[in-house]
């Protein structure tokens, strides 16, 4: 079960406060991806979307990458 | 679990049987080999480069087939230029892929390098499948294709996708097989993005990436190695001009990216072989680059047990060099 979508974990993911580094491929490449769209703007309302869309896409891939995510979220 | 592949090169008459019995097929082949196929719920790519169970192999006449698992709901065919790529992600299925084929070198194929990480949709809605390419000694004499099977049309310079939505249960798996490492030394950096690159940082220090290259003699073989996370993502050197300071790469390179040239591979196929467990189950699809085919002397040599086409640049989520791409479909609860 995920936490809430106003959970701050998602914020710390998205900002990189959480490192994310697993053996798969979509995982690490958002991460990436989250990482450079925030080298790019780092303003307060891109970094909320930011976290949303990394809610949305442990959402997506909850019970594909459970073992991953769960070692994200500990 | 996972499910066992689905993926054989077969002759022309068995895939126009398969596609006259409305099979949905992925296929990879000479533009006269798809050129001879009814048509049907099927796109393809032009290449005549293969790994099969025998080795590494260069055929004109047959086509290498993947065939969409029974457990689809549904498989659409299209096409698109560079003006509506982005609508492959809103067309794409909620839960599934899609299977995508770009000819090489064109605008289509340089639109969706550069900007699929910008696309709503992408790592949502995965996308997998090569560039399309010809015979190398034809490079340059003959444009490389791609069919859109259903309305029977091939493009020189359109995509050709297969959108295939899954049940609940089922999901992909897009996994990479990169032989290829960091070799560690100088961090190399690029303010812009672009498939052509001029300057660069190298340990901080504005530099000519050609003019270094060529100082250094750094062997264009080995890619360029991407640090995304924990994931190696190679940009391969097509060519460099020292006299006007430029470097031609096979894939874009982006800005806040940490480059490394790549460690020195010598035995692509025994890497591959080491790479991929003798005993895992087949990937459902898979390709492989035909810069290692080529360098790696791949030609009557096996790369594990798996086979696909060979192709000139490789799909998984974004534009890849020099990596195995492979497709797995899981069953979930």
């Amino acid at each position: 079960m995920l936490p809430a979508a106003n959970n701050p974990v998602w914020m710390q993911i998205a900002t990189g406060k959480r490192p994310v580094r697993t053996e798969k491929l979509a995982i690490n490449l958002f991460a990436k991806n989250m990482a450079m769209s925030l080298a790019r703007d780092s303003s307060p309302a891109n970094v909320q979307q930011l976290a949303a869309r990394t809610y949305e896409f442990f959402l997506k891939y909850e019970k594909i990458f459970a073992s991953e995510f769960d070692k994200i979220l500990a | 679990m996972l499910t066992t592949a689905n993926s054989e090169l077969l002759s022309i008459p068995e895939v126009q049987s398969a596609i006259a019995a409305g099979e949905s097929l992925f296929l990879a082949g000479s533009r006269e080999a798809l050129s001879q196929l009814p048509q049907g719920n099927w796109i393809g790519g032009t290449i005549p480069y293969f790994m099969a169970d025998e080795g590494g192999l260069m055929s004109e006449d047959r086509i290498f087939v993947t065939k969409i698992p029974d457990f689809a709901l549904e498989v659409k065919a299209a096409d698109y230029g560079p003006e509506n790529l982005a609508d492959l992600y809103r067309e794409a299925p909620a839960n599934g892929f899609t299977f995508l084929v770009l000819p090489a070198s064109t605008v289509v194929h340089k639109t969706f390098a550069e900007q699929a990480p910008s696309y709503d949709g992408f790592l949502f809605r995965p996308v997998l499948g090569w560039v399309t390419g010809v015979r190398v000694d034809r490079i340059g004499k003959e444009a490389p294709a791609v069919f859109n099977g259903k309305t029977g049309r091939a493009f020189d310079a359109r995509g050709a996708a297969l959108h295939v939505t899954l049940p609940a249960n089922k999901a992909v798996d897009l996994e990479i097989v990169n032989i290829f490492e960091s070799g560690g030394g100088k961090l190399i950096r690029f303010q812009e993005a672009g498939f052509r690159v001029s300057r660069c940082f190298i340990d901080g220090k504005p530099e000519n990436l050609a003019a270094y290259i060529t100082s250094k003699r750094i062997p264009l073989e080995f890619p360029l190695v991407g640090e995304y996370n924990g994931s190696a993502i190679n940009v391969s050197f097509q060519s460099v001009d020292a006299t006007a300071g430029t470097v031609d790469l096979y894939a874009p390179v982006f800005p806040d990216v940490d480059y490394h040239f790549a460690k020195p591979v010598e035995d692509y196929a025994g890497a591959f072989g080491n790479a991929i467990p003798a005993e895992e189950v087949r990937p459902a699809f898979a390709c492989n680059c035909i810069l290692n085919y080529l360098y790696g002397k791949l030609e009557g040599k096996t790369t594990g047990r798996v086979t696909g086409p060979i192709t000139f640049g490789e799909i998984a989520h974004l534009l890849l060099n020099q990596t195995m791409v492979q497709l797995y479909f899981r069953d979930i609860e």
